[in-house]
Order: structure tokens, then sequence, then C-alpha cells
């Protein structure tokens, strides 16, 4: 998308009026990138593009839609505005914040201002250093937990469901099969290709 | 589907009362109905009618403005319930709201309620297993509890009249401890199950693993459709597919003509006349406008869930009842007891990499009890024994979040289906122990200024014995089947996680040491009886609902009888 019309959209969105100071505000705040046009529910526009770009790196367009074709950083959004309660929603802040903090020391800028290698890099120093998360069953972590998963892989988590719970990858990429009608314990992988959507 | 009859303002007089509308209290509805009995159905919740009031049983994840997470407020409602792990944007709506139905945990118990019309029958696990005389006759064995009143040559005609009924899909396999029900056709294993099954049992003689048996149609019965496999059960099933109160007893009992069913209706006592020494009809609060009406009836059957039923019986006192209905033996409210839960292993599998599975199989595999039994060393370590459930299935993009990678490639690879896994839980019986009770708490009311329960109960020495050898077994089973990444786990759950409560007026056969007679009347007042969870005398390890469903059919054409008999 044209910055410009990135700016309009934004701007429209959030109800705010096309004069003088506010317009430079804008630019000077979207200069980074031109990808905000959307309006936040819960982060602050900051956040919001490190979300952006997070969700961008980690699932970037290939032949198949990217995490921000199926706009997996607002239903990111959505979910820290609406499901997470306040004390979960100051952390996402403060990890942010940190996550932010630590590209600027390491790479020079915010994570959202990197090139795609220094990005890369950024995410792969947080990949090495954080904890996994368990296997569970019946909806419920099973196991030991040898560190917690953390920031960063909760956000990749996140990341993943919302890509892969939109309709967009649910019903044009992956196998979508609301009503089976039957189960069939064992048959060739290539009769379905990709995995079934739930 | 014909509308039901919810107005009891006509009427306050009837044949018989049920309270409740779960598994068991539709049940007695049904047979009572059908026997001609003017049936008033007490249900604390609303009406829940079947398909039309299943808002969300066919949406998908993008259909829900958060695809199926809840907000803050929503995890306070359901704060307790919560710790389940089930709750949801699907399913919330048949939980009850834990804030106006508070409970104390003396010590740690997850009680999960359902307070609508079909209550955990919209939500239950399904699966149906009869029980043996290795379970009514465990008490008597090794002395602890008291014993059975009953011998599975009493319920064995009852479990065939409700399976073919209820509908029950599984295969037979002529175990004693596991007698096999009328079974409509088995679900499918698939590759990976059929490839553990064959190597656990032929390097574990006298090991079984068969698929699942579950109260799901695989063949159309009675009008109800047959399972379409897309694992949405716990939202409401469109088709019927599988038994609930709501689609296949309630609708039964409701074509006789002879049911009404009351909802909003909180039963606050049993109410006892002391001339004609029984019970004459129940008290109930109305749940929204708090007023309080009496209902009489010439039987009643409490069908409230274990808990809720006790509650109500320690609440029913007068002269001649000073500690609760039918308390003589001081038992009520004791002898709480439940299944251990999520204790197991997982692992993954190289093989079967081309091959994978079409449709959600709403069910999975059961390994049978195994130790313990008759004719067989028996353990130094505990009494009593454990089975498994489980299943496999193909890891999906989930699995993405904990590899070490990122990008298109990563992306892209998440499209197709991961590893094989494969897990199995064990279920342990607990035993009756008198001092695992609830009791009233009548310094804590409820939203309607209700007494409510506390409950104080805990796994002692024995149960925590099965739960080590659980572990140890599932590991090596996982082992010797050659999975790999092998996981065990014990998630050290609190009683309650089972959601198989029961044992607080417990049967017997001496009114001393029990609340129930053999056919589940209080002994001391025969006209009420209590055929849900509360009933159960010991726990067995395999899920009781199909017995409540029993032992409720064979109750209630019991008072049937002894009404034309003009015994009650």
């Amino acid at each position: 998308m044209k910055r410009r019309d990135a700016i309009k959209k934004s701007a429209l969105l959030a109800g705010i009026a096309f004069t003088g100071p506010s317009l430079l505000s804008l630019l000077q705040s979207c200069a980074r990138t031109d990808r905000l046009n959307w309006q936040p529910q819960f982060l602050n526009e900051n956040q919001a593009l490190f979300v952006s770009a997070f969700a961008d790196t980690l699932l970037p367009a290939t032949e198949t839609p990217g995490g921000l074709d199926v706009k997996a950083d607002i239903f990111i959004d959505l979910v820290f505005a609406k499901s997470y309660d306040d004390e979960a929603q100051q952390q996402v802040r403060n990890n942010i914040d940190q996550f932010n903090a630590y590209s600027e020391n390491n790479y020079g800028a915010v994570f959202a201002d990197l090139n795609a290698e220094d990005r890369k890099r950024c995410l792969m120093d947080h990949e090495k250093e954080s904890g996994k998360f368990r296997k569970s069953v019946w909806g419920t972590a099973v196991g030991e937990e040898e560190q917690p998963p953390g920031f960063y892989r909760s956000l990749k988590s996140l990341t993943l469901w919302a890509y892969f719970s939109s309709e967009e990858v649910g019903r044009e990429i992956l196998v979508y099969d609301p009503i089976p009608g039957e189960y069939r314990g064992c048959i060739p992988l290539s009769d379905v290709g990709n995995s079934w959507t739930f | 589907m014909a509308n039901f009859n919810i107005d009891a303002k006509k009427d306050v007089t009837y044949d018989a009362i049920v309270i409740g509308s779960g598994i068991s209290g539709g049940w007695a509805a049904k047979e009572l109905c059908e026997n001609g009995l003017k049936t008033l159905v007490l249900e604390r919740g609303r009406i829940v009618n079947h398909v039309t009031d299943y808002p969300t049983m066919s949406d998908d994840p993008w259909d829900q403005e958060l695809r199926g997470s809840i907000t803050p407020e929503d995890r306070e409602i359901h704060y307790k319930g919560i710790r389940s792990g089930f709750i949801g944007e699907n399913n919330k709506h048949f939980y009850a709201n834990d804030l106006e139905n508070p409970y104390t945990e003396v010590k740690p118990f997850l009680w999960i309620r359902a307070h609508q019309m079909g209550g955990r029958s919209l939500l239950w696990g399904r699966q149906c297993y009869r029980w043996s005389d290795l379970d009514f006759e465990a008490n008597a064995k090794d002395g602890y509890g008291v014993d059975w009143p009953i011998r599975y040559r009493d319920i064995e005609p009852w479990y065939t009249y409700v399976e073919k009924f209820a509908g029950i899909s599984g295969e037979p396999l002529g175990l004693p401890q596991l007698p096999d029900s009328h079974f409509l056709p088995p679900m499918e294993l698939n590759c990976l199950e059929k490839q553990v099954k064959d190597r656990i049992e032929s390097d574990f003689p006298g090991r079984n693993m068969i698929i699942g048996r579950v109260a799901h149609l695989t063949e159309p019965l009675n009008g109800r459709g047959q399972c379409q496999f897309r694992n949405r059960c716990d939202r409401g099933c469109p088709y019927g597919a599988y038994f609930s109160s709501n689609a296949v007893t309630l609708p039964a009992a409701n074509a006789t003509g002879n049911m009404t069913i009351r909802p909003y209706s909180i039963v606050q006592s049993i109410i006892y006349d002391d001339q004609e020494g029984k019970a004459s009809g129940v008290r109930i609060i109305d749940a929204e406008t708090h007023e309080v009406t009496e209902y009489q009836a010439r039987i009643i059957f409490c069908n409230a869930s274990a808990l809720s039923t006790t509650q109500i019986l320690l609440n029913s006192t007068c002269e001649r009842f000073p500690d609760g209905l039918g308390n003589d033996s001081g038992e009520l409210g004791h002898n709480l007891m439940d299944h251990t839960y999520r204790i197991g292993a997982m692992g993954e599998s190289d093989d079967f990499e081309d091959r994978y599975f079409k449709g959600r199989r709403p069910n999975g595999i059961y390994i049978p009890r195994y130790v313990n039994l008759p004719n067989q060393p028996q353990s130094d370590d505990f009494v009593r024994g454990f089975g498994f459930q489980g299943g496999a299935g193909r890891a999906n993009w989930s699995r993405g979040a904990n590899e070490e990678d990122f990008g298109g490639e990563f992306k892209d690879n998440l499209m197709k289906p991961g590893p094989w896994e494969f897990f199995i839980t064990g279920f342990a019986e607990c035993l009756p122990y008198h001092e695992n009770k609830v009791f009233l708490d009548r310094d804590n009311l409820d939203h309607w200024g209700q007494p409510t329960l506390a409950i104080d109960a805990e796994w002692k020495e024995n149960e925590l014995a099965l739960n080590r050898k659980i572990r140890e077994d599932a590991r090596e089973m996982l082992e010797r089947a050659g999975l790999k990444n092998i996981v065990d786990f014990d998630n050290n759950h609190e009683m309650g996680y089972g959601i198989h409560e029961m044992g607080t007026a417990r049967m017997g056969n001496d009114p001393e040491t029990s609340v129930l007679n053999a056919t589940n009347q209080v002994h001391a007042c025969k006209n009420v009886f209590v055929t849900d969870g509360a009933c159960m005398t010991s726990s067995s390890c395999v899920n009781p609902s199909l017995t409540y469903m029993a032992i409720t059919a064979r109750a209630a054409n019991h008072a049937v009888s002894e009404l034309k008999n003009n015994n009650l």
C-alpha cells in the first residue's frame, strides 16, 4: 500500500482531521514504515508496528499469503484488547517495549525499523533463548516445564494461531471439511494434500 | 420437535417429581412418563431445546470475533470451571455461573456444574463401559466402604435396556472385567493406533487396546442421525448423534404427554410428612423471581447430580431428620469419590508419514483394567485398578511454536501435517473414605440465600500408588510400542477433575451404614429415590454414566411397580 493511502486510511479510521500539525506528526511517526494501515484497538502505534513487523517476519508471503495478508496483526491486537485482562495487557506493553529496547541495543533500531536480515537475526536471538511449550492433553499442558516459553514464543504461538485460524487460510489453503460424515483411520496423505483445517 | 410443557402453574400435584434433567434425570423422566405417571421435572436452569438452542454448533473459528477465545469477564464468571481447560466461546453457555453458585474448597476440589435442561449430558465425555462384579464385589472383598446391595446380574438387563435406546458404539471383546454392551458398529482405529495395539497386545499378555465405547450413533436410531465426525459435541449435536437428555430421553418423555418441565426451579428442600412417614413433595425457589412454591407428588427422584442432590438432602431437615433427609446413618455427604485424571504418557512415531485420516473422531482408544484381576497375582502397593483412555493423531500447525525456525519455508511446511503422536492417560479407582465429605456451609449463602456446599476431600495413599503405577506403565507401554520422544506426566490434579464425583448418598444393605437401599430408595423414606452419582457405593475405574442410566431405569421401573402395588 502506498504511504499516502495508508496515512489517509489510518487517519480516517482514527477520526483524525487532516490539519497541519497532526498531519505532520502522523507523517513523522509513520516515516519508518508504510505498513500501519489499520487502527489498533489496544496497542499504541509503535507497539502495533512491532506486531505487524513480527507477523511479517515470522510468516512472510510466499506463493501462499503471509501473516499480514490475512491480517494476523490486526487479530492479535484484538485478542490483546478483548481477551487479556488488565494485568496481562500491561505485561504485553512491557514485553514489546523490552523487545524493542533489545533490538535498539543490539541492532541499532526498534524491530520494525530493522532491515530484513537484522529482523531475522533478532528473532533468532530470542528463538535460541526462549523456553518451549509443554505438550498438552485434552486442553491442558502436561509434563515438567524446564523454562517458561516467555514472550517471544507466546507471541509466535499467537501469530501462528492468528494465521492458521483465519478464514482465508482455513478455506483456501488448508483442507476445509466441516462435515466429514465418516472416519477413515488410515488413508494416503496424497488423497488430502495439506492438513485438515481442524 | 414438540414444544415442552413448561406450565407448572396450573397444577401443583403430580404422580412423580424428578429433580434435575441431566443424564440420570432424563432417564427417570422417560421411564416414569412412559409408565403413565404425570411427572414434573424440575430444572434449576433454562430450557435448552435440541438444535435450536445450540448457538455455536456450526461455527468455524473465524465466525467468532475471538475465534473461540473468551473475555476476562467470562473467565471471572467461570473462575472455578475454567481450571478444567474445557471452557471456551463454543460451550461457555453450558457451564454454570461460578459467581452465583459459590462453593467452598476446604481442600482443593474442582466442581463442574451445568445448570440448564440437559445438564452435563450436553458436555460429557460420552465414554460408556459396563461395570462388572469385579466392581460390585470390590468393597466386600477388600473391606473398604460397605458392600454394594446389588450385583452385575441385577443390573445386566438394565444395561441392555438403556444401551438399546441410548445407542452405544463399540466392539465386543468378551472380557469378564469389562462386559460387552449391546453395540452399534465400532468406530475405526487409525494407522498408529493399530500399530500400538498390536505391539502392546503381543508384548503384554493380558492387556488389550480397543476403540472407545461411546454413546454415539454409528447408524441412525429412532429418528436420530448418525455421527458426522465433526467433533463439535460439547456445543450440542444438530444430528442428535450423541446421547444427551435434550436429544434423546426428554423428547421421549415429552412425547407421552405426561411430562411438565419447570425451568428456573431451584429445589430448596424435600418436604417430609411425619404422619405419613414419607415425603410429600418439594419446595422450590424460582431462580428468576425468588418466589417459593411447593409441589406435591407420590414419589420423588433426586437426579440433580451427586453433590447437588446431597446438598438438597442435607438441607431437607425436620424433626424426624434433623441432619438431613435419610441421614440416619450419618453417611450422607460422606464417601465422596472421583477418578484420578491426566496421568500418563505421550510419544511420537516416525512411521506412517505418508498416511493420514479423514474425519474428526469424537472418541479414542481404551485399555481396560489389567491389574489385580481375579486369579492373578495381586499388587502389594495398592488395591483395585485403573484403565487408560487415549488416542493418536498427527500434529498440526501449532507444533511450529516450538520449532527453532520461522520464515516462508517454515510457514509452508506447517501447511502439512506433522508427526504422528500417541498418548494414553489413566483413570484410577478411588476408594470410599468416610472423611472425604461435603457439608452445608450456612455462613456462605448463594445468590438465592441458600446454604452453599463445602467440599473437604483428597486423594489418599491408595490413589497415589495407583497413579504412580499408571505413569510407570504408560511410559513402558509407549516405549515397547516403539514411540519416540516420550514424555510421561502426572498433573497432580486435585479431586473433581475427573468430573465423576459420586458416593455421597451411597447404596447399601444396612441402614446403619448407608443412605439408600438396593433399589435406590432412601432407607427411612421409601418414596424418595436417588439415582445419580450420589448413590454409588464404590467408584470402579471405568466411566460411571452408563451405570447411572441403568440404575435409574431399574429404580424407576421398580418405583412404578411399587406404586401399582400400593407399597409407596
